[in-house]
């Protein structure tokens, strides 16, 4: 039961990463002309689930969380991450997610968190978020499979929350939302991962891109 | 699968060993308050303030939305821009400096890194309620800004802010005759609801009081008197 336990102490908002600070392009989204209706919130996550958390995150975590007590193959796996990530905004984002993960690890002294803070703050590597996910959960003691589960349904909570705070769906209606997603999160948790870190969400890209741009903004990406 | 509550698994391994986990090395301070009340201008004051103290010194902004208070900063000429991060609030100011700090944290730990020999970094709220708290994860000691023009009875309203931070310093005193602000007493009942915890009454902009927040934060945080 722990390693269940462990994976849902992981994946609650509570423990600080950092993580409410990021919207992951939604924000560009809804500064479009045409906004972002409540009734494609649902279709966006899903479309970041499969073609982004699926295919790149997970493949990361996974390969990160696999080569924990490696720290040189580990920086191998986040330069791929670095390299394969279009767009600037999530590139930056995301470190500062990896970054605001393992400052909250390093304190608790969870095994490893110490070690790729260090490589990071040396510019040795970038910290990506899943790669850091990938080291400090394995050292917290999480499970392959919930570590997987934790990282899907952290994306889809996320997407969740940042949708509530720009004002496109009630907090209920989110945790619908929410809801009917999970069995996506389950479905993909359960496939083979690629061999390589592969991601296409052109629109979430093109959104942060704007953003990235925008004088006025909630969240940093 | 058990393991007690002390078993960490040592799946992760060996340079974990060498660095210790991180520990702060400058004092860390944080400055929060109502939208308004002065906290930018109060750090503009006290930049030159520990400056003549001798104190090397940093500056994390949390803005709402712009990065109007990093930017305003970076251009006054009182401190080298690159010692002045901006760190987004995710439309959350409580929650950037309270229950989720990270970015915080990992800010201020990019600031020690640039600069080695850095004493003291400023870590400004965004503007919020009286409802705010720093996290003791964050800073050592903090200061909350109100001011009189938000009206006298903010001391009796007993916010958290008011009620919990090391200092609070009551803001824009030479407003007060234009308020019908009865400044003596908001100060005393400010006093009588922080049970002896110090309050300051300053103008940042023209400078009064100033000085008495800085002596403040060199005795609390650096040990100087």
């Amino acid at each position: 039961m722990i390693g269940d336990l462990l994976a849902i102490w992981q994946a609650d908002t509570a423990f600080p990463s950092g993580a409410f600070a990021f919207s992951n392009g939604l924000e560009g989204l809804a500064a479009l002309e045409r906004g972002l209706p409540a009734d494609r919130l649902e279709v966006v996550i899903e479309g970041a689930l499969r073609r982004r958390w699926a295919t790149a995150d997970r493949v990361a975590l996974l390969g990160a969380y696999a080569r924990a007590g490696d720290m040189d193959a580990v920086a191998v796996i986040d330069r791929e991450v670095e390299a394969t990530t279009l767009c600037e905004a999530f590139r930056t984002g995301s470190r500062r997610n990896g970054a605001g993960l393992l400052a909250a690890h390093a304190r608790i002294g969870t095994p490893g968190a110490a070690a790729l803070q260090a490589l990071v703050r040396s510019g040795d590597t970038p910290g990506h978020l899943a790669v850091a996910q990938g080291v400090v959960w394995r050292g917290a003691g999480l499970e392959r499979d919930g570590a997987v589960l934790a990282s899907g349904y952290i994306v889809a909570s996320g997407f969740a929350t940042a949708a509530v705070r720009l004002g496109l769906v009630g907090a209920v209606a989110a945790q619908a939302v929410v809801r009917r997603l999970l069995p996506v999160v389950a479905e993909l948790a359960a496939t083979d991962p690629p061999e390589r870190i592969e991601s296409f969400a052109p629109l979430l890209d093109i959104a942060a891109a704007r953003h990235a741009r925008g004088e006025l903004r909630l969240f940093s990406n | 699968m058990t393991q007690s509550r002390h078993d960490w698994p040592s799946l992760v391994a060996s340079r974990s060993d060498a660095p210790a986990p991180p520990r702060a090395s400058a004092a860390r301070i944080g400055v929060g308050g109502p939208v308004g009340s002065g906290k930018t201008a109060l750090i503009e004051a006290l930049i030159p303030a520990l400056h003549r103290r001798g104190v090397d010194l940093a500056v994390v902004t949390n803005d709402l939305v712009t990065k109007e208070d990093a930017e305003r900063l970076r251009r006054s000429g009182l401190i080298a821009p690159e010692r002045v991060l901006a760190v987004e609030a995710g439309a959350c100011p409580h929650t950037v400096i309270r229950e989720d700090p990270t970015l915080n944290m990992a800010a201020g730990d990019d600031l020690e890194a640039a600069f080695p020999g850095l004493e003291l970094v400023i870590f400004e709220s965004g503007g919020d309620n009286l409802a705010s708290t720093f996290s003791l994860d964050l800073v050592d000691w903090w200061i909350f800004v109100i001011d009189v023009a938000g009206g006298d009875d903010i001391p009796r309203k007993k916010g958290p802010g008011v009620l919990k931070s090391d200092l609070l310093v009551v803001n824009k005193t030479d407003l007060a005759p234009h308020v019908g602000v009865d400044l003596p007493r908001m100060l005393a009942e400010a006093d009588a609801v922080r049970g002896g915890r110090p309050v300051v009454a300053t103008n940042a902009r023209s400078g009064a009081g100033v000085e008495d927040v800085a002596d403040a934060i060199a005795h609390a945080v650096l040990f100087r008197e």
